[in-house]
């Protein structure tokens, strides 16, 4: 149940940062520089490496005090978080990330205590689960289809509008003939690329108006 | 640095509980998953693409290495990962509308917690829970949790037609053609453009 919802996995994982006062600027600081600057499209590792419907990074500085009668208390280390919502098993995604973007991943989490580096997948793969934390419930709108079935829908969806647009009133043989050979051309079309439909978005935090 | 991608917001937050409180709120959780009717509601709102709660004890924040301090917390963590369709102020807005005995039944063993109904202490309490997302990626940053329904439904209506588009009389298949585009009809149309966030 906690991690799997259908055929999707939900991935969580909390990696503690190296706290090196001696660094400047501190490893922590240096993951939020490498991550403004990731790219969320194409060339996104999570676009290059197969499976990922949607993820994210976050830089955990602390936990929230919400006043008394709450006990205030804080972390000892700052922790990088990564939930990632992933078709299928999670072996053959670890392994899928590292293989498609080493570089990138080297980068973000050189800065965390006890990251192997990638040239061992199989040591990267023990890491994560080393800070894997168990999803307690996930939820998911649509929990049955692949990352691939969903982009091939969505191409799918288009290319259906504008054919019964371009098609009301024909005649029945023609109106067959053409949907023969448009259902012939849209199978024959690649899957479209995850997020090659992102558009640039300047700096928005997000705030509690959007 | 955004909450935002396209049409998705990422809402990340945590609040903290007292440990014996989070047996209750495991409990609950058991229950939400097993008895599906219960998400209904949760599903019928159809914004939220993906969301996950991650219950975090105490002594379970991970320590690799000795050279990593020790945490020495009292509290459990729950954590709350949100990726909806919308605004943030529509969001909870709906859940207060819609889901609040759903939403007190999760958070009320979380500390402070003010409860989802009136909505205004609770939208201060989740500004004081919700942290910022540093990275957000999603595979189809324009097509909402409706949007991927409709497509599957779509997709769905048009391999069935397509399967019999050989084999058919063209008036068989002009009737067949008509009931697909009965059934995908309110299902059609491009994704569009993200909406412009000032």
């Amino acid at each position: 149940m906690p991690n799997q919802n259908g055929s999707i996995y939900g991935l969580s994982i909390l990696s503690p940062i190296i706290d090196d006062p001696s660094v400047n600027p501190s490893h922590d600081l240096q993951i939020r520089e490498i991550l403004a600057t990731l790219s969320t499209g194409a060339e996104s590792p999570f676009a290059i490496a197969p499976g990922t419907h949607m993820a994210r990074f976050v830089v955990l500085d602390d936990v929230i005090f919400v006043g008394y009668p709450s006990v205030e208390e804080h972390l000892q280390s700052k922790y990088l978080i990564l939930e990632s919502n992933l078709d299928g098993d999670l072996d053959t995604y670890l392994r899928g990330l590292i293989a498609a973007a080493p570089q990138q991943l080297d980068a973000i989490y050189n800065h965390c205590v006890g990251y192997p580096g990638s040239s061992n997948p199989r040591a990267f793969v023990d890491y994560m689960k080393s800070c894997q934390l168990e999803t307690t419930f996930l939820f998911a709108a649509v929990n049955d289809k692949s990352l691939p079935e969903t982009l091939r829908a969505l191409q799918t969806q288009r290319a259906v509008s504008d054919f019964i647009v371009t098609h009301q009133g024909t005649e029945p043989a023609r109106l067959q003939s053409e949907f023969a050979q448009f259902a012939a051309k849209l199978k024959s079309l690649p899957i479209p690329k995850p997020a090659s439909t992102t558009m640039h978005r300047e700096l928005k935090i997000g705030g509690r108006n959007e | 640095m955004s909450n935002i991608n396209g049409k998705v917001y990422a809402m990340s937050a945590v609040t903290p509980m007292k440990p014996w409180k989070t047996i209750i709120v495991r409990a609950i959780f058991f229950l939400l998953w097993n008895l599906k009717f219960l998400q209904k509601d949760l599903r019928d709102l159809s914004f939220i693409e993906f969301a996950r709660w991650v219950i975090v004890p105490a002594g379970k924040f991970p320590h690799l290495a000795a050279s990593q301090k020790q945490e020495n917390l009292k509290n459990d963590y729950m954590f709350f990962f949100s990726n909806f369709n919308g605004t943030w102020n529509q969001y909870i807005d709906a859940f207060s509308a819609v889901l609040a005995s759903g939403l007190n039944l999760v958070w009320r063993w979380s500390d402070k917690f003010p409860g989802s109904v009136p909505v205004t202490p609770f939208k201060q309490y989740i500004d004081r829970v919700q942290f910022t997302t540093d990275y957000y990626y999603t595979s189809y940053p324009h097509a909402t949790a409706n949007d991927l329904k409709s497509a599957h439904i779509v997709q769905a209506s048009f391999d069935s037609l397509a399967a019999q588009a050989e084999t058919s009389s063209p008036e068989q298949f002009a009737a067949a053609y008509r009931k697909f585009v009965l059934e995908v009809q309110a299902h059609l149309g491009d994704t569009g453009q993200a909406p412009i966030v000032f």
